[in-house]
């Protein structure tokens, strides 16, 4: 019986520290894939403290759960004294209302507050995540507080005053003494609850400002840093050991307290006793505060003497060198704030509500003829983009499909959509989107999750345009993403890339820029764009109308066609460049000449730009998507 | 002669290397009411517990109408039990705490309803039916929780310083309405408690017990009045413990004075504890006491004067009805008889500890 | 004195009205007013009863209760078999369970990842011992598993914390009026600890409910539940008022589920810490 319980407890134990062995493990992989274990290395470890993105988001989310837990701790407490005084019914109604952030979703508390914060014009930012934590922590301060309040006996407290102690100093010797225990576990359960949180702060940040949840949940879609898994491993550890240790010091202490008999130890033992508690209890708190304080600020100086001169970029994730950046804050002083999105839809609707002024986002061409459409995007002044002759005249011309007369926008990658898919599954030779409806590869497909490269898959199969506004063709196609559903082992964006060189699928459809990496880590791998043709794509610069730092916008996309930085960002990306100075400047000829990369024109031939469908066809497109998502 | 009804035979029991119990031997007959006394910590509620089957000794043997019951489980052993905190069940009303061990042994309907009755009838709870325990006093929670245990008709009864947590008066009621149960209900009794005056009003038996060791078994008036040794004598009642050296069979001296005595067979010139108790010395004018002492305290009791008297340095306690006022010399009686002599402790283990309570 | 102190309270009531009570009326305004000239409407809740969203709502609830059930049914016998260990302080087994959470939720879930994959760990160990592979990641069962996963410790530590305060006299008195070790924890120790039992399944049933990222990292985008519906409204189809619709849809199910742990845990003492 004894053996069967402790097996039980060891499997839950397993349960619940199993991902977290995983990430440890992963930590030390020296491969930058999730999916291939390529030798033991302590190099995430060095880099980590480099990555200044994944540094200033674990700043913030420290300061953030900090000050939260703080200011929760502070509010929640004089608040629990104050119902603990109240009468019955008030009491109830007070309590009522504590009790709803507790149980409700997080999901809801998370767009309540956003709808509050956008009509109250409240900027989304650091203030808008510390209001959100703050609200949700208060109601644990309070919880853990009320027991103890319950539990104090009012006559100690008379007593005092009996005593004659001023009501201030006896509440402060008697009850606040009482409580104490409770605002302190109240207090750390705040900070670990806005540690964790993800929801409510995915709802409620703003640009620029990233915790290490958010940073996380954009960095899933793309494949996860191993910094952010070498930081994870070091403050699990950290933590770990500190509660251990104040742990076994209040075990002993309880042990030494039973010692009764022999007064002289126990005596011995109190003095040890207190000098742990105060090591654990002040000392290490405080270094560790300290700490944070000292170390936000001074990442933080240089971004406060900056702020005037600065320009905010919107782009894809993983989508230029980091490098670059830093390169360019060097050369111009000016300070990048920069920010990342998955996809088109995903991006577009916070250029439309203007809760954040960008200077410079990265659409793809038919989203920039959306915002032309629209009327969000600004006319460039070519006289501060001198280095646009560098962008070959072919990538212009396919430009002026979107952007009629070259106004808006400055071409920065581009390729094609097809097939990667593994040579040792797929024994026959690919050449037809037909394959991805073959059962025999059922749940070994990774479909694009997105509208349009879904659709253009389909919509090509069938032999329409891939920018269909025939409802026939459409609902076609949605029929045959739907029988495509159940062969498809999961929709994902960036993802493709580590599963296919995880081994975990035969066939993904995926950009030609991730071919190349991909085919780098894992030599199985094949691209082909399909002989029935497929979608080319350009992804351009453009700024939009409220920008605040135009010309400095204007002076990173110059900075971004020069030659010897467009190299840069090839090599780091791995995204076919229309820069042509820079495509000359590549010193292998395997990739300067790569069919994947900069394909021959009887590929491009077969193959379309999406353009702007208008929001009527656009809200068809989603809805049938959603349709096939959710069917 | 009654025969034994529970048996335990050599039990030893400790909890993390404390020894509780070191070969305990008890036997108690049925229809006894059998008390363990024993300050807190010297093993009384173990060896109940050990008898309800809620532990299991390390080693030793339970035997009940001479079967072994040593590894039999407490639902299976036909004894109930009386906590010490009424252990009532809190989401039950009383009638279904009451019914509820005779519904596990699957009783009719009318015999439970019957029992229920007869047995809130029996406690003086008539009425109280379908309250929940929240809503008892604690003296009526208590008798719940008998009637929960007496309507199974256990042969033993098992109580827990039942009477613990309940006030002065309160208790006293409560004592005389155990031994009226008692004598109503024909069962065995066994009790715990550290109440040596509760000890002395209901049992037949008292076992004292001190740190795992039975210190004496025998009558209330026996224990009382021959206590074996100074723990014995210290914890029952009030009593002056004087180091003495016997002279001789019959002959003991103590604060300085040889005082004739009854006791025989000590040897000669041997150190002895020898015990007085405060109503069996007399106060009578200083000429005529064995020795002489001066009143140093006095405090009026009631139906006596609790007095200190100082005789030759060492400060004895004297009941008496007559009072003397403090500073005066009195002289001090005490008949043969009254005095009990002792052996000293020869082990560290028997020695007697200050009483915690 | 009394009635002077229950003015610190104040600074919290402002910020509960603020922060608390006008954010959910501005949820229930959207939901009844157009998108375009924001005049009352009951359109946007005809774009949530459709088949779709009806659907994504069904498999929420589907899953978070087999999720919550299986949760139950692991927390009950651990919470158990803790509170029967005399485990010094009760710090220690919180302290186990909470330790878990200084490693980032999104990762431990995406960690997961990593283990159910056809490729994963668990397969590997599966083809190790000779056993056929299973195919776990991307499959309703995952999503589960990720709910199971993350919100265990919210089951246990509520009904432990009403198991410890089990008086074992209580137990010893059942047992010692003859009932056997199964009709003690039937008759016993399972009715006292119910409100521990609901407070655990509101900790548990309302964030599963509502989750989007589980199924969203453990689902392969395949399974849509309603959290990922509203997700999607509000990021990236910036439809507010269908979203705030189907938001009042989804807190229709909280608030029931509020009211039931209301009714069995008016003391507070299924408190989770």
């Amino acid at each position: 019986m004894k053996a069967l319980k402790r097996v039980y407890m060891a499997l839950i134990l397993i349960l619940l520290y199993a991902p977290i062995a995983t990430l440890i493990v992963l930590s030390f992989n020296s491969s930058r894939s999730r999916a291939k274990w390529g030798g033991f290395t302590l190099k995430w470890y060095r880099t980590l403290f480099q990555n200044e993105e994944i540094m200033n988001a674990f700043y913030t989310t420290l300061m953030i759960a900090l000050i939260a837990a703080l200011l929760a701790t502070l509010i929640g407490t004089l608040a629990a004294i104050g119902i603990h005084s109240m009468r019955q019914r008030t009491r109830t109604i007070f309590m009522g209302v504590t009790n709803i952030p507790m149980l409700n979703s997080e999901i809801v508390m998370g767009v309540s507050l956003m709808l509050l914060f956008i009509i109250g014009r409240i900027e989304l930012g650091f203030g808008t995540i510390l209001i959100a934590h703050i609200t949700f922590n208060i109601p644990y301060v309070i919880l853990s507080v009320m027991p103890k309040l319950r539990q104090t006996d009012r006559s100690i407290y008379e007593a005092a005053l009996d005593l004659g102690a001023t009501p201030f100093y006896a509440f402060r010797k008697t009850i606040l003494t009482d409580i104490m225990p409770g605002i302190v576990s109240g207090f750390f359960l705040a900070f670990t609850m806005s540690l964790d949180d993800f929801v409510v702060t995915y709802f409620t940040k703003g640009p620029g400002v990233d915790t290490l949840s958010t940073k996380i949940y954009s960095e899933v879609r793309k494949g996860i840093k191993p910094e952010i898994y070498s930081l994870s491993t070091l403050l699990f550890l950290m933590i770990f050991v500190l509660l251990v240790a104040v742990n076994m010091a209040s075990m002993k202490e309880s042990k030494k307290e039973l010692q009764k008999n022999a007064a002289h130890l126990a005596k011995h033992g109190r003095k040890r006793i207190f000098t742990r508690r105060f090591v654990f209890g002040r000392v290490l708190p405080g270094i560790l505060c300290a700490a944070l304080v000292v170390g936000w600020f001074s990442s933080r100086t240089g971004e406060t003497l900056a702020a005037q001169n600065q320009v905010i970029v919107y782009n894809w994730g993983e989508y230029i060198d980091p490098d670059v950046i830093d390169i360019f804050e060097e050369e111009t002083g000016i300070r990048v704030i920069y920010e990342e999105f998955e996809t088109n839809e995903i991006m577009y609707p916070k250029i439309k509500s203007g809760a954040v002024a960008y200077d410079c986002v990265c659409p793809s061409d038919y989203m920039i003829q959306k915002m032309i459409d629209n009327d969000l995007l600004a006319e460039l002044n070519w006289d501060n983009i001198p280095n646009i002759k560098n962008i070959g005249d072919m990538y212009m011309k396919t430009s002026e499909q979107f952007d009629p007369g070259n106004r808006y926008s400055v071409p920065y990658c581009w390729g094609t959509i097809g097939i990667l898919y593994n040579k040792k599954m797929v024994s026959e030779p690919v050449d037809s989107w037909q394959i991805l409806w073959d059962s025999r590869y059922k749940d070994s497909i990774l479909m694009q999750d997105s509208v349009r490269d879904a659709f253009a898959v389909a919509l090509k199969y069938l032999g329409y345009s891939a920018n269909s506004t025939n409802i026939r063709e459409l609902t076609e196609a949605q029929q045959l993403l739907m029988t495509q559903k159940p062969l498809v082992q999961a929709y994902v964006v960036d993802q493709v890339r580590d599963k296919m060189i995880g081994n975990e699928a035969a066939l993904g459809v995926i950009y030609s820029g991730e071919a190349i990496y991909t085919q780098q880590e894992n030599p199985d791998l094949e691209y082909v764009v399909p002989k029935e043709g497929s979608n080319v794509w350009i992804d351009s610069w453009v700024v939009p109308k409220n920008a605040k730092h135009k010309e400095n916008a204007e002076k990173f996309i110059n900075f971004l066609c020069r030659p010897d930085i467009a190299l840069k960002n090839f090599e780091y990306i791995t995204y076919s460049t229309p820069n042509v100075a820079a495509q000359q400047m590549i010193e292998d000829p395997a990739v300067r000449n790569s069919p994947i990369a900069f394909p021959d024109e009887s590929v491009l031939e077969r193959c379309e730009t999406y353009s702007y469908l208008g929001s009527d066809v656009e809200e068809i497109y989603n809805r049938l998507w959603n349709e096939v998502k959710s069917r | 002669m009654k025969n034994k009804l529970i048996d335990l035979v050599g039990i030893t029991k400790s909890f993390d290397d404390v020894t509780v119990l070191d070969d305990l031997n008890l036997y108690i007959r049925e229809n006894e009411f059998l008390t363990l006394l024993g300050p807190s910590g010297c093993g009384k509620t173990t060896t109940l517990r050990i008898i309800g089957g809620f532990e299991q000794p390390d080693s030793g043997k339970v035997l009940f109408d001479g079967a072994d019951i040593t590894a039999l489980p407490p639902n299976r052993r036909q004894l109930n039990t009386v906590f010490q905190r009424y252990a009532l069940f809190p989401h039950m009303t009383i009638e279904e705490n009451i019914a509820f061990g005779l519904k596990i042994k699957k009783k009719s309907q009318a015999y439970i309803r019957d029992k229920i009755r007869s047995a809130l009838r029996l406690v003086n709870l008539e009425g109280y039916e379908d309250r929940l325990p929240s809503a008892l006093s604690g003296g009526q929670q208590q008798r719940v929780a008998i009637a929960r245990a007496i309507v199974n008709e256990p042969k033993v009864l098992l109580l827990d310083e039942p009477l613990g947590a309940l006030d002065l008066k309160l208790r006293q009621d409560m004592q005389y309405e155990l031994m009226r149960l008692k004598n109503e209900l024909g069962i065995t009794f066994v009790y715990v408690t550290h109440d040596q005056e509760e000890a002395l009003t209901m049992s037949d038996t008292i076992v004292v017990m001190n740190q795992g060791y039975i210190q004496q078994i025998g009558t209330p008036e026996d224990i009382y009045n021959e206590p074996q040794n100074a723990f014995v004598a210290d914890f029952i009642g009030d009593s002056n413990i004087l180091d003495g050296i016997m002279i001789e069979d019959r002959l003991v001296e103590i604060l300085g004075t040889k005082f004739v005595c009854v006791d025989t067979g000590f040897g000669q010139n041997r150190p002895v504890d020898v015990v007085l108790r405060p109503e069996d010395l007399e106060l009578v004018p200083p000429e005529k006491g064995i020795v002489r002492g001066r009143v140093t305290n006095l405090i009026f009791k009631g139906v006596h004067y609790e007095m200190e008297v100082m005789v030759n340095g060492t400060a004895l306690i004297v009941h008496g009805t007559r009072m003397a006022a403090v500073g005066d010399e009195v002289g001090i009686c005490v008949d043969p008889f009254n005095i009990q002599i002792m052996n000293k402790p020869e082990s560290e283990d028997e020695e007697a500890v200050t009483v915690e309570e | 004195m009394k009635n002077k102190r229950k003015w610190l309270a104040a600074p919290y009531g402002v910020w509960a009205l603020g922060f608390i009570i006008i954010p959910l009326l501005m949820i229930v305004y959207y939901a009844f007013t157009s998108q375009e000239d924001g005049r009352f409407t009951l359109s946007n809740f005809s774009s949530v009863f459709t088949a779709t969203t009806m659907k994504a709502l069904g498999l929420a609830l589907g899953l978070a209760i087999l999720g919550t059930l299986i949760c139950l049914l692991l927390a009950y016998p651990l919470a158990m078999i803790l509170a029967g260990a005399h485990v010094g302080s009760s710090a220690f087994i919180v302290l186990i369970f909470v330790l878990p959470m200084w490693m980032n939720f999104l990762l431990r879930t995406f960690a997961w990842q990593t283990l159910l994959e056809n490729n994963g760990v668990i397969n590997s160990v599966l083809r190790l011992l000779g056993l056929p592979a299973a195919h776990l990641i991307n499959t309703p069962a995952a999503i589960v598993f990720g709910m199971v996963y993350n919100f265990l410790p919210f089951m246990i530590l509520p009904i432990y914390n009403v198991l410890i305060k089990i008086d074992r006299d209580v137990i010893e008195a059942a047992r010692d009026l003859g009932a056997g070790l199964w009709t003690t924890f039937r008759k016993i120790t399972l009715p006292l600890s119910v409100s521990g039992i609901i407070s655990g399944i509101t900790m548990v049933f309302v964030p599963s409910l509502t989750t989007f990222v589980i199924s969203d990292l453990l689902g392969g985008g395949k399974i849509l539940l309603i959290g990922n519906l509203i997700e999607q409204e509000f990021k990236q189809l910036n439809d507010w008022n269908v979203g705030s619709a189907m938001s009042m849809v989804l807190m229709i199910f909280i608030v029931l589920s509020m009211m039931v742990s209301a009714r069995y845990d008016r003391e507070g003492e299924g408190a989770v810490f």
